[in-house]
């Protein structure tokens, strides 16, 4: 290896790190989720099945439980509750190379490294919900129809995720050499990824805000309370994965503080949120001129013909609630268990928060009054735990290196790699 | 040497701020009309739909289908024959279909709107226009796809809230009977989300689909406020007995898995100066149909006659498929009776 080495050999030594250097219980860990995501890609053949593989005439998408009242199910819940995740991924960069907080920069990657597991794993959801993935592919490229919402999301997530993937590359490569990050680098790329972070998820909203079909998406607070939300949740996710990196990575250790200042953006994210939502409560209940928003929200929080929709709605808000009393006590936050805790808690929020109950009180009652329940098949829901078992894949496969290569530059003679 | 081109950079920029400035005045200072007219997207018809043309990308992909759809319709009747026996009915009838089979590209008839209208009044909710939508249309047997929806709604109060479209007896007095199929709106939100362009809105105002370009994600569906568009959850199937021969690239010919398909006025027969099979079925002449730029079409004289309404006029999507209360109703009304069976 020369002395400043190529980025060819940060590539090898990612490769090498990621799949040559691990403990026994890596690689279980690597053999699980892999066996995980080849089901979910068997199911989503089986589902796809005829059209473009085989020829036959069996299959498609009617094995789902979706229909022409509920056009989008599951797929597209999760799809948004994990660009948000991607969103946030750039708050540790933030804190970092914005508010220049040394202990932040030791970590920031970790951020670049969820966001583009998070963008994976939205770009796989896509993939298995429309029906002409090939044909999709070949379009895509030919026909940027600027006019259409889906074309700006997908060009602003290949976007995001190409800008991470520089990022996450250029970190590792200095770092592995024991040098600093060059400011020429850092400062327009922060520049550029901050606003495109927010702009990801602001996209992913006005998908569905400006539909007019769609009453309950019809509403203002939708793309900001997007971004609440997902202030919450994505750095909940990479304070989880922070967790586990120090307990399992030897020699790796993270100043309290990146646990405490976090939990400060969490904590906050979550009053908007919940703010945002009493927001909506107080105009679709106490006064609104659209009978078919109102019928909407009776689904979304009184649970008329979809029982579990009111649950989740409900809790979010407790656990959003309890999330934030949690966060402000001294005793939780104070101790590296105690916001581990909160942390949980608010990744369970809003996963109640932004997934079905975002997507399907918009179709139940329909645009023509029609009430047609959804309710996720096991082969949904197997489908989606496999592109999630691709994602978590990518998020180990790439946190390993670039931590290892951070602990070379920040934790000299730990037992890091040399 | 460095300090020129310090020197050419710091023009440069200073260039650059003046045209960004210049050019953002005059952006302003255009006249709301110019800039409309320098804003318009892509003209859809121009890029694709260049029909009338002889030999266009559409008609030739026609051709193509027309071939490829004769080969497996003679496959099916082969299969039909085998089986039931070379005189049947059902041999004789799909041989017949078989070689009548005739994709067109008709392209759009210049200055042309077309729009539909139909009398509350007199709909009696027999949903004969749904069945006759399928036969013509070729909609999947297996599927249950319809493009025309009938809502029954409280005839006190048009909302759509309390419409029901499961109802299994009509007419009933209190009530009035809404069939909704696609609005072909002049502003249709639909063709402006769907991420390859594959439905626009052709000259002549109807909205059509292109199944080869479809990439199924099913955003048109989630974007339509009157429910119009289907999608083919499966493939769909439609025996050759009963295939319709008269077909259109963009209208019925038969479809293909994971595709969204729509109510296209029946482009087939109305291109050609007919009527959408709907409205020739209707039993009590329910719907009128004909081009809004003729002085002397029935749509025109209805409109002007009766006074018109469209359903959900707050989408702002301007459907031109309006609904009127005509001159009278059939049945006639039983005094006494609306009352009662109130909803």
């Amino acid at each position: 290896m020369t002395a400043d080495g190529s980025f060819l050999d940060t590539i090898k030594f990612i490769v090498r790190e990621a799949l040559l250097n691990g403990g026994r219980r890596y690689y279980l860990a690597l053999i699980g989720l892999l066996i995980v995501a080849l089901y979910g890609m068997y199911l989503w053949i089986f589902v796809q099945h005829a059209p473009i593989f085989l020829g036959k005439e069996e299959g498609g998408l009617i094995l789902t439980d979706l229909s022409d009242s509920v056009p989008w199910g599951i797929y597209i819940a999760f799809f948004v509750f994990w660009v948000g995740v991607a969103a946030a991924g750039i708050v540790f960069g933030i804190a970092a190379y914005v508010f220049g907080d040394k202990e932040f920069k030791k970590v920031a990657v970790l951020g670049e490294v969820q966001a583009v597991a998070a963008i994976i794993t939205v770009l796989l959801l896509i993939t298995v919900d429309i029906g002409r993935p090939f044909r999709a592919m070949i379009l895509m490229p030919q026909l940027p129809n600027l006019r259409s919402m889906l074309d700006w999301d997908f060009i602003v997530l290949t976007g995001y995720l190409t800008l991470n993937l520089i990022g996450m590359l250029v970190t590792v490569h200095y770092y592995r050499q024991d040098k600093p990050l060059p400011k020429k680098f850092i400062v327009p790329f922060i520049t550029i990824a901050a606003p495109f972070a927010i702009g990801i998820h602001t996209v992913t909203a006005f998908i569905s805000q400006a539909l007019t079909a769609r009453p309950i998406w019809n509403s203002p607070l939708l793309a900001p309370r997007y971004v609440a939300t997902a202030f919450a949740s994505g750095p909940a996710i990479l304070l989880l994965a922070l967790y586990l990196a120090e307990r399992y990575m030897k020699g790796f250790k993270v100043d309290f503080s990146v646990y405490k200042k976090t939990l400060y953006v969490i904590v906050g994210s979550l009053v908007v949120g919940l703010y945002f939502t009493l927001s909506e409560v107080h105009e679709i209940f106490w006064y609104t001129t659209e009978p078919m928003k109102k019928a909407q929200a009776q689904v979304l929080f009184l649970g008329y013909h979809l029982p579990y929709l009111a649950k989740m709605m409900w809790l979010w808000i407790g656990l959003g609630i309890a999330a934030v009393i949690l966060g402000i006590l001294p005793r939780v936050h104070n101790s590296k268990k105690g916001i581990i805790l909160v942390s949980v808690i608010t990744i369970v929020a809003v996963v109640a928060e932004k997934t079905m109950t975002i997507i399907i009180p918009a179709f139940v009652p329909g645009t023509l009054g029609e009430v047609h329940p959804y309710y996720p098949t096991a082969l949904e829901i197997g489908i989606t735990a496999g592109v999630h078992a691709i994602g978590i894949l990518i998020y180990l496969l790439l946190a390993r290196p670039a931590l290892k290569a951070v602990m070379t530059h920040y934790f000299k003679g730990s037992g890091a790699h040399h | 040497m460095e300090g020129r081109i310090n020197q050419s950079r710091r023009d440069f920029l200073k260039v650059a701020a003046v045209a960004a400035g210049v050019s953002a005045v005059s952006f302003v200072a255009v006249s709301r009309d110019e800039l409309k007219k320098l804003l318009v997207p892509v003209r859809v018809e121009d890029l694709i739909a260049e029909a009338a043309e002889a030999g266009s990308p559409l008609e030739r992909r026609a051709q193509e289908r027309e071939a490829k759809l004769k080969q497996w319709c003679q496959a099916e009747a082969e299969k039909i024959c085998s089986s039931m026996g070379e005189d049947s009915e059902a041999c004789k009838e799909a041989r017949k279909r078989c070689a009548m089979i005739k994709v067109k590209a008709t392209g759009p008839r210049e200055g042309v709107r077309f729009a539909m209208a139909l009398d509350v009044n007199k709909c009696i909710g027999c949903r004969r226009c749904a069945y006759a939508c399928v036969m013509e249309n070729n909609q999947a047997r297996n599927l249950g796809i319809e493009w025309i929806k009938v809502l029954e709604i409280p005839r006190e109060e048009m909302e759509i809230v309390y419409a029901n479209m499961h109802y299994t007896d009509a007419p009933k007095p209190n009530m009035v009977y809404v069939p909704v199929a696609c609005m072909h709106c002049e502003d249709p939100p639909c063709t402006m989300v769907c991420p390859v362009k594959a439905t626009w809105k052709e000259p002549d105002g109807i909205v059509v689909v292109d199944y080869d370009r479809c990439i199924g994600c099913r955003y048109c569906i989630t974007a339509c406020p009157y429910g119009a568009r289907r999608f083919n959850w499966a493939k769909p199937y439609v025996p050759v007995t009963e295939l319709n021969p008269n077909m259109h690239i963009l209208g019925n010919v038969p479809r293909q898995i994971h595709v969204v398909e729509k109510c296209t006025w029946c482009i087939q027969r109305t291109r050609d100066g007919g009527v959408p099979a709907c409205v020739e079925v209707c039993p009590v002449g329910a719907r009128v149909f004909g081009d809004l730029h003729d002085p002397s079409s029935p749509i025109r004289r209805v409109i002007e006659e009766y006074g018109a309404f469209v359903l959900k006029p707050e989408a702002g999507t301007r459907p031109r498929f309006f609904y009127f209360f005509g001159p009278k109703r059939t049945p006639p009304r039983e005094p006494g009776t609306e009352r009662e069976t109130g909803h």
